[in-house]
This record gives C-alpha cells, sequence and structure tokens, in this order.
C-alpha cells in the first residue's frame, strides 16, 4: 500500500480533492481546500524529489509486487487543456483503468467560469467526434482573462476525478509555424563553412496581425545523425541565421513557437533539411606561396645585379660627391695661383659672359647729382646674419686692392669725404664694415652687410648705398631698391681697380640732408672717409654733421684710415685726423697707420664730437676698417681709401706697406705681392697664410 | 519620485536626442505642471508605438517576476495553480470582456480609458509589493529591481497614455495620479505562506492585466493602420 500510494501521489491527492466548492472564494490559509497537503510536505518544496527518491528506491520491488497484486490502476483524469490560438481550447481526459468507467458517457467534462451567473458546473460543450475524450471549447464560449475549472466528472457516482483551473492565456500552445525555407548567406572563403537564413511564417491560426498573438521562436538544428539538437535564442521576427555549418554536412532545422512571456511552445514544425555540397578547392595555397617566394628571390637577384653593375654610378647618386669650390664660369685653376690679372679680367664681365652681367661702364662719365632718401629699411635677414669676422671679410678685400672708389661710406656717417653718391649715413657700422669691404672689391655682388649686430632697426639698409662700382645700377635707384647688388660679397672676385671711378664726391648737402655728389675722379683714386660707428644718434646730429661730413669729404681725399673700434674708444677717426694721415706720401705710411684706441691729437676735438655717437655702440667689437690706399703707386691726387695690405701682429691692418726703413715695425708684407703694383684686392689662400694674425 | 522621473526622463532625453529628434519627443510629457516639458509634438502613431513599447515591456518584466517569485518562495503544490480554484484578482470597477469578437467591438475610446484605469489601479499595489518584498530574507537582487523597475515604468505607462487620449480622444479631462506614499495595508510578516500567497496571487494578478494593456493596445494600433481586417474575425 506504501508503494502504491507512493508510486501514485497524483491520483491520491485527486483522490482526495473533493471538497471543493466551486463557488467559494480561495482564502489563503494554511490548508487551503481542495487540496491535501501533508504538513511536512507543505513548507518543503523538495518534498517532490523524495517522492521521486521513494519511488525509485521502492519502485522494483514494490512495482513488480504492485504489478502482480493491483494491476495498474489508474484513474480518470485530465490530461490537459490547450489552447492553439487564445480563441478556442480543447481538453481531453483519460479514463483510467477503472474498468466501470470505461463506457462513453460515464465521464463527463463539466466546467465553470469564474464570471457566470449561475455558478453551477456546465456540460462540456462540444465532445468532438473525431478524437476520443476530447472536449472542445468553441468562441463563444471562451472569454480571456477569466479563470475556468474543468473538471471530470462521474455523474452516476457523483465523483470528480480530476479538476484544473486555468485561465486561456495560460494554456496557450501555438501552432507550429509554417513555410519554414532557408537560403544560404555566404561560404567562407576555405568553402568549409557556410551560413544560412532561415524563414517560416506565423502559424494561420494565430492572429498576428491584429495583435491578439504576440509569438516568440525557438529554432533548433542539428547533424542528420546527431541525437542532439542545438537550441537558438528565441526570435521575435520570422526568420533567424544560423552560422557556422559545416559544407558536405546533412542538417536538419525546425522551429516552433508560443506566446510570448508565457514559454508554452507549440509543437514544432517540420524538418528541413539544409545541405551544401564541398566545393572544391579552385587554388591552392601552396602554390601562391611558392610564387612569391621565387618571385621576392628573383627581384632580389636583380637588384643585386644592377648594383654590382652599375656600382660607380650609383655611389654617384647616392654619395654625390661634395663640389670644391669654384666660381662659376672661371676655371679653378686660375683660382689656385694666383693669375689674378686674369681673374679680374674675367670677372670684370669683359670675359664670359657667364659673369654678372653688369655693363662693364656705367658711371665714369655720369654726373652724380642725386638726392639721397633715406630710408629706415631693414637690411635683408639674410645678409644680416653674417657674422664672419670682419677681418677676415677685409683680408678678402685686402691689399690686391687699389680702393678705388669701390669703398663707399656704407654707414659711414661722417669725415666722408669723397663718399660716394647716395650714400646711407644710417647705416649701421657693421653694415659699413661690409659695404666697404664689398667696395674695397669693387665686386657687383652682394656682400653680408653685417659684421656684428645689425639689428638696428632705425637704421636703414644698405640699399641706400649705391656703390658705383663697375657695373652697378644707375644712379637714380631708388634707395632702397639699391639693394643689395650694392652690396657685394667679398667672395666676388678681384676687381679691377684701374681706371674705374666707383665714388662720386658729395659736391653739396642740400638743407634737407640730401647729398649732392658730383662725379669721382678720374683715376681710381677712391676716396673716402674715415668712418665710424654710426647710430641713430648720430643721424640725429645730422644736418652738421652733414656739412662736417661733406667739407670733410671735400678735404679728404686721400686717405684712408684703419680704425680699430675699440669699445671704449670712439672708433673713427675724425677729418682732421684723417687729413693728417692722408698724405700722398707713400713713404711715411707709417703715419697712415692708425690703431685705436690712441687716436691723434688733432683728431680729438672732432672725435669728441662723435664720441658719444659711437661709443653707443661699443658693444660690438669688430674692427672697423678702413681700407687705407696705397697712395703713391696710383693716385695723383687725393685717395681716400687704402687698401688693406695687411695685418700686423697686433691685429691692427697695415693700410700701406711699411717703407723699408720701418718695414722691422710692420708685419712682414705678404711675399708675393709687389707693392707698387695695386693688388687686384684678391687674397689667396697662401697669401692669407703669410698674414700673421 | 517624482523628481527622479524628471531626472531619469532627462538624462534619456538627451541621451537619445538623436532618437527622440527622428522619432519624437518621450512619453513624459507633463504640461499641466510646469515641469519639464519634453513635449514638442509627436504623431499619434508614434506615440502608439512608444505606449506599446512600454506595455509589452511590462508584461515581459511581470512575468519574469512572477516566474522569480514563484521558484523562490512558492511551495511546489501551490505553483500554477492548476488544481485549485484559482485567487481572486482585485476586481475592476467595470467589466472587461472576455471573448476576443466582444473586445474587437470595443470602441477606441473604451479600450483606452480601461488602459489607463487598469494602469492606475496598480501603482499603488505595486509599490506596496516592492516594500514587501524588500522585508523578504532572501528576496533575490532581480526580483526587487525588476519590481522597481515595473512600478516607475508604469507611472510613464501612464502619462503616456494620458497624452495619447488626449490626442486621440481629445478628452482633455485627465490628470495622471500622483503616487502618495501610503501606509501598506497588510503588517503580515513575511514568508509566512499567506503572505507570500498573497505576494504570489498580487504578482500573477499583475501579469494578467499587463497582458490586457498589451492586448487592448495593440488592438487599437490595428485599428489605426487597418481598420477593415482588424474587425473581421
Amino acid at each position: 500500500m506504501l508503494c502504491f500510494s507512493l508510486s501514485q501521489p497524483r491520483g491520491k491527492h485527486k483522490l482526495n480533492y473533493t471538497q471543493f466548492h466551486p463557488i467559494s472564494k480561495f482564502v489563503p490559509s494554511p490548508h487551503p481546500r481542495g487540496l491535501h497537503i501533508s504538513p511536512n510536505e507543505r513548507f518543503d518544496p523538495h518534498h517532490r524529489w523524495s517522492h521521486i527518491l521513494c519511488l525509485v528506491l521502492c519502485s522494483s520491488p514494490c512495482y513488480f509486487v504492485s504489478l502482480l497484486l493491483y494491476p495498474s490502476v489508474q484513474a480518470p483524469h485530465l490530461t490537459g487543456c490547450k489552447s492553439r490560438e487564445q480563441e478556442t481550447f480543447r481538453c481531453w481526459w483519460s479514463p483510467g483503468s477503472f474498468q466501470n468507467l470505461t463506457e462513453p458517457g460515464a465521464l463527463q467534462i463539466q466546467y465553470w467560469k469564474k464570471n457566470d451567473l449561475t455558478k453551477e458546473w456546465k456540460e462540456c460543450p462540444d465532445y468532438s467526434s473525431s478524437v476520443k475524450n476530447e472536449c472542445f471549447f468553441n468562441k463563444n464560449n471562451t472569454v480571456i482573462w477569466i479563470k475556468y475549472c474543468v473538471r471530470l466528472h462521474s455523474e452516476s457516482q457523483n465523483k470528480t476525478y480530476d479538476t484544473l483551473c486555468f485561465e486561456l492565456q495560460d494554456i496557450v500552445h501555438p501552432d507550429p509555424p509554417v513555410a519554414l525555407n532557408w537560403t544560404l548567406l555566404n561560404i567562407s572563403r576555405s568553402g568549409l563553412n557556410y551560413d544560412i537564413m532561415a524563414s517560416w511564417e506565423p502559424p494561420p491560426s494565430a492572429d498576428v496581425s491584429v495583435g491578439w498573438l504576440t509569438l516568440v521562436y525557438e529554432v533548433q538544428y542539428r547533424r542528420r545523425n546527431s541525437s542532439h539538437w542545438k537550441v537558438l535564442e528565441h526570435e521575435f521576427g520570422t526568420q533567424q541565421s544560423i552560422y557556422g555549418l559545416q559544407t558536405g554536412e546533412a542538417y536538419e532545422v525546425r522551429v516552433h513557437c508560443a506566446m510570448r512571456a508565457f514559454n508554452h511552445f507549440g509543437e514544432f514544425s517540420d524538418v528541413i533539411f539544409v545541405h551544401v555540397p564541398e566545393i572544391p578547392n579552385k587554388e591552392s595555397t601552396f602554390p601562391v606561396t611558392l610564387v612569391l617566394i621565387f618571385g621576392a628571390v628573383g627581384v632580389a637577384i636583380l637588384l643585386m645585379l644592377i648594383i654590382f653593375s652599375q656600382q660607380q654610378r650609383l655611389m654617384v647618386i647616392l654619395l654625390p660627391p661634395v663640389p670644391a669650390p669654384k666660381i662659376k664660369g672661371i676655371d679653378p685653376a686660375l683660382l689656385k695661383n694666383g693669375k689674378l690679372d686674369e681673374l679680374n679680367f674675367i670677372l670684370s664681365g669683359a670675359g664670359m659672359g657667364a659673369l654678372h652681367s653688369y655693363p662693364p661702364d656705367l658711371y665714369q662719365d655720369v654726373p652724380w647729382v642725386e638726392f639721397i632718401e633715406l630710408d629706415a629699411d631693414e637690411p635683408e635677414p639674410g645678409e644680416k646674419d653674417n657674422q664672419s669676422s670682419d677681418s677676415q671679410r677685409l683680408l678678402g678685400h685686402n691689399n690686391h686692392h687699389t680702393n678705388h672708389g669701390c669703398f663707399h661710406g656704407l654707414s659711414i656717417p661722417d669725415d666722408d669725404s669723397g663718399r660716394a653718391s647716395s650714400y646711407d649715413p644710417e647705416l649701421p657700422d657693421q653694415e659699413t664694415l661690409m659695404l666697404m669691404a664689398a667696395l674695397l672689391s669693387c665686386q657687383p655682388n652682394k656682400v653680408e652687410p653685417c659684421l656684428g649686430n645689425c639689428s638696428h632697426s632705425s637704421t636703414p639698409s644698405l640699399d641706400v648705398l649705391e656703390v658705383p662700382c663697375p657695373g652697378l645700377q644707375a644712379p637714380d635707384l631708388p634707395p632702397e631698391g639699391g639693394e643689395r647688388h650694392l652690396v657685394q660679397t667679398q667672395l666676388g672676385g678681384p676687381q679691377s681697380w684701374v681706371n674705374m671711378d666707383f665714388y662720386a664726391q658729395v659736391s653739396d648737402v642740400t638743407p634737407t640732408g640730401g647729398v649732392v655728389l658730383s662725379p669721382g675722379q678720374q683715376v681710381g683714386a677712391p676716396e673716402n672717409t674715415p668712418t665710424t660707428k654710426k647710430d641713430k644718434k648720430g643721424k640725429m646730429e645730422g644736418g652738421e654733421e652733414e656739412s662736417e661730413e661733406e667739407e670733410e669729404r671735400r678735404t679728404n681725399k686721400l686717405k684712408f684710415q684703419l680704425l680699430v673700434v675699440a669699445p671704449e674708444a670712439g672708433g673713427y677717426t675724425t677729418e682732421s685726423s684723417g687729413r693728417q694721415m692722408s698724405t700722398p706720401d707713400p713713404s711715411s705710411p707709417g703715419e697712415v697707420y692708425h690703431t685705436f684706441p690712441p687716436p691723434s691729437a688733432e683728431s680729438k676735438p672732432h672725435q669728441e664730437a662723435y664720441l658719444p655717437a659711437t661709443t653707443l655702440l661699443g658693444d660690438y667689437q669688430s674692427p672697423y676698417i678702413l681700407p687705407d690706399s696705397p697712395p703713391a703707386q696710383f693716385l695723383p691726387p687725393v685717395s681716400d681709401y687704402t687698401v688693406v695690405q695687411d695685418v700686423d701682429f697686433q691685429h691692427s691692418l697695415l693700410l700701406n706697406p711699411p717703407s723699408p726703413q720701418r718695414s722691422p715695425t710692420c708685419s712682414p708684407q705678404p711675399p708675393s705681392k709687389p707693392l707698387p703694383v695695386m693688388p687686384i684686392g684678391y687674397l689667396t689662400p697662401d697669401l692669407l697664410g703669410n698674414l700673421s694674425p | 519620485m517624482n523628481m527622479m522621473q524628471v531626472m531619469q526622463s532627462v538624462v534619456w532625453a538627451v541621451l537619445l536626442w538623436p532618437c527622440l529628434v527622428s522619432l519624437g519627443v518621450p512619453l513624459e510629457c507633463k504640461d499641466e505642471q510646469g515641469s519639464i516639458i519634453l513635449c514638442a509634438s509627436i504623431s499619434k502613431e508614434k506615440l502608439l508605438d512608444r505606449v506599446i513599447q512600454h506595455a509589452e515591456l511590462i508584461y515581459r518584466v511581470s512575468e519574469e517576476s512572477c516566474t522569480l517569485f514563484e521558484e523562490m518562495f512558492v511551495p511546489f503544490p501551490m505553483r500554477s495553480q492548476r488544481n485549485q480554484a484559482g485567487y481572486t484578482c482585485a476586481t475592476k470597477a467595470f467589466p472587461i470582456p472576455g471573448s476576443k469578437s466582444e473586445i474587437q467591438q470595443i470602441s477606441d475610446k473604451w479600450l483606452l480609458h480601461s488602459v489607463l484605469i487598469l494602469v492606475q489601479s496598480w501603482i499603488e499595489p505595486l509599490v506596496y509589493l516592492q516594500t514587501t518584498l524588500d522585508r523578504y530574507d532572501d528576496a533575490p537582487d532581480t526580483l526587487l529591481k525588476k519590481t522597481k523597475w515595473v512600478s516607475e515604468k508604469l507611472l510613464s505607462l501612464e502619462q503616456g497614455v494620458v497624452v495619447l487620449i488626449r490626442k486621440m480622444l481629445d478628452d482633455d479631462m485627465l490628470t495622471t495620479s500622483y503616487y502618495e506614499q501610503g501606509v501598506a495595508p497588510y503588517a503580515l510578516q513575511p514568508e509566512v505562506l499567506e503572505s507570500v500567497l498573497r505576494d504570489y496571487t498580487l504578482l500573477s494578478c499583475f501579469k494578467k492585466d499587463a497582458h490586457k494593456m498589451e492586448t487592448f493596445l495593440k488592438l487599437l494600433k490595428c485599428r489605426q493602420t487597418d481598420k477593415y481586417s482588424c474587425f473581421l474575425h
């Protein structure tokens, strides 16, 4: 009996379920009516497991015994109620093994609804004829959201064997979807895998369009011979993609649906078969890699061959040789060995036209009357940056020059007798130094104007200067346009000074500060005035300076002075000192040679006048060199400029070669240079080497 | 609670700005109280879609909560209540027809009003349910979160339905309900079977009513799109 009771727990419960009254409400109580729960089962959620355990333990002996003693007795019970579309539902029962209840009509299905007015059990409206033991509730008898209770009742015995309560929406098991089909999405590149898209349609009985039913679908697939279905995630739409199927394998796919959130899945649809045959590999990767390897090797071999065969050329292309210094159009051999005459000739433009194409003579007979406009142009930055030493610059233009005319007082603010036209007194000293160097060489090249700090914005650029070197521009060149062609690099080779007049005398100064120039000397005696550092202050003193300068210019035609500007010293030689120094007598070169700080006594008054101007510029130490003209050789008349002949041991420049009796006190002269001949002004490297620093 | 709601809606509005621009304005559109006005104009169809989304989500979450609660607290024999006469959910003030045909004949106005009544009737019980669940010792976090989420979404659903009614029926008489923290009517100890069953009943009834709301709204939508076929069955 124990086994019997244990083996049929459900029936036992149902047998005791007789006290249920359909009308009574369900009142929560420890022992709900109609449901017999043993005390120890009430609070034990796992009592089912104990049931099963006992079953297992007892099943074998008890079962067989019970079978022997009692053939399987099963009470009539309701097997279930289901709705397909939430509009109708059916209930099925089983009569069990009770012998006396197997005849039809012995058992009835009775039901009632919560909202019934009569509160009585009603007979099943429709016992279906086709299916045995089925009760069908049609649309008219079906309501939703209202509790139904269905019971299996035997009238004759007045006994209810089973009861089932539910609401319509809880028993919906939708029909299977229809029209399940699949399409191939893609095949992997290796040809081993592919993806498909399975699509279907909702069951026709489900009224999805109206929204009466909202379905969720579940797709399952498996390999043909496997027993385990792979379940995919629930899908709300009517298609699902399946990834990772293997070619050559046969698959089965099926789908079923449930009402959303109720999880009572309906029956499965028909199974469809998916199969994609294997695709033979059109190409295997092995030859491709082989080809690639061979190709790479071949290319490498080719490259090597090219390199080895064209080695020389490649070396030239990759590592171009450093070009030797040369001047365009001039044979480097000329530069080496001191063939200066020829070089000068060439450079003067009379030679090849590749050189600077200035018209060879310009200024010789052109009266120079012009007004200089002093503009505060900034010198070009490129030219400002040149910071090479002044001595080198000047030495580059030194001894071989006759400083005819090429030296304009570039920024020589005062004592500018004989300064060329368009001379700008505002130029900074460095620039003037540069310009002077350039002018010495008298090349129509550019010169880096700044020897030192050239950042005086107030000082006009070199543009204003128009150096009437051969080949220079016309006098009417605007000052700022004059630019750099006036300023010439010291690299510009030596220029023949002979018979060139590069300078013009300032014949007059207008009250407004313009300078009136007159043509310079025929003989290329460069006229120069001792220069000094000049700055704004110098310009401010403008008017009287101008007059002074002009006067000085007029008078001092001879002398070039070498000014070594020391910070403490004014760094300039005045007109008087220049005058003093400018003796045309070459025999007394010593007097010409001045180095600062010791200025001459006569020059002092002038110096003092200019001292404040010059001391302001004391921060740069660039020696301010005025080439001194070797007077006697060239210039019967006054010459204001001197070529720097040499540098003595004190870093002072020798403007005139010392006379033989004075030679011991002077630095050795460059041996290769004949003094009477005005050097062209090009210092060859070997000559320079002879100069002691 | 209102402030939180408003804040949440503002945050969502900011985050979903591009969506909002394309889809319209979120449901939280309280014009009458001078609170945050996020509505500019939204078409009826989009609003209805939004409301249906809400109803569907609420229904799904309520079903999940019911299942969770059942598994955790309800003894096995009482699950699904197959064999019981059933519990009685709180009766509503109006009878709701049961059959599909009857329901399909309900007018738009009636559908919307019944949805609104359903929503409004469940706001307070859900809040009560939250407090009760908090007293359970081992209530899973997900359950608590779900019930909290549902009660919040119910409020926004209510607002949406109010706006929908105003738009579709030109009925301006409705006001949204204001939640007030009420005293819990039952002060029973938690985890006693009675309270467990009561809560279980509550959840099940709410699940049913959520299903009702969803169905009504979907029927309404069907009528908006294709009036003829919706009345056919």
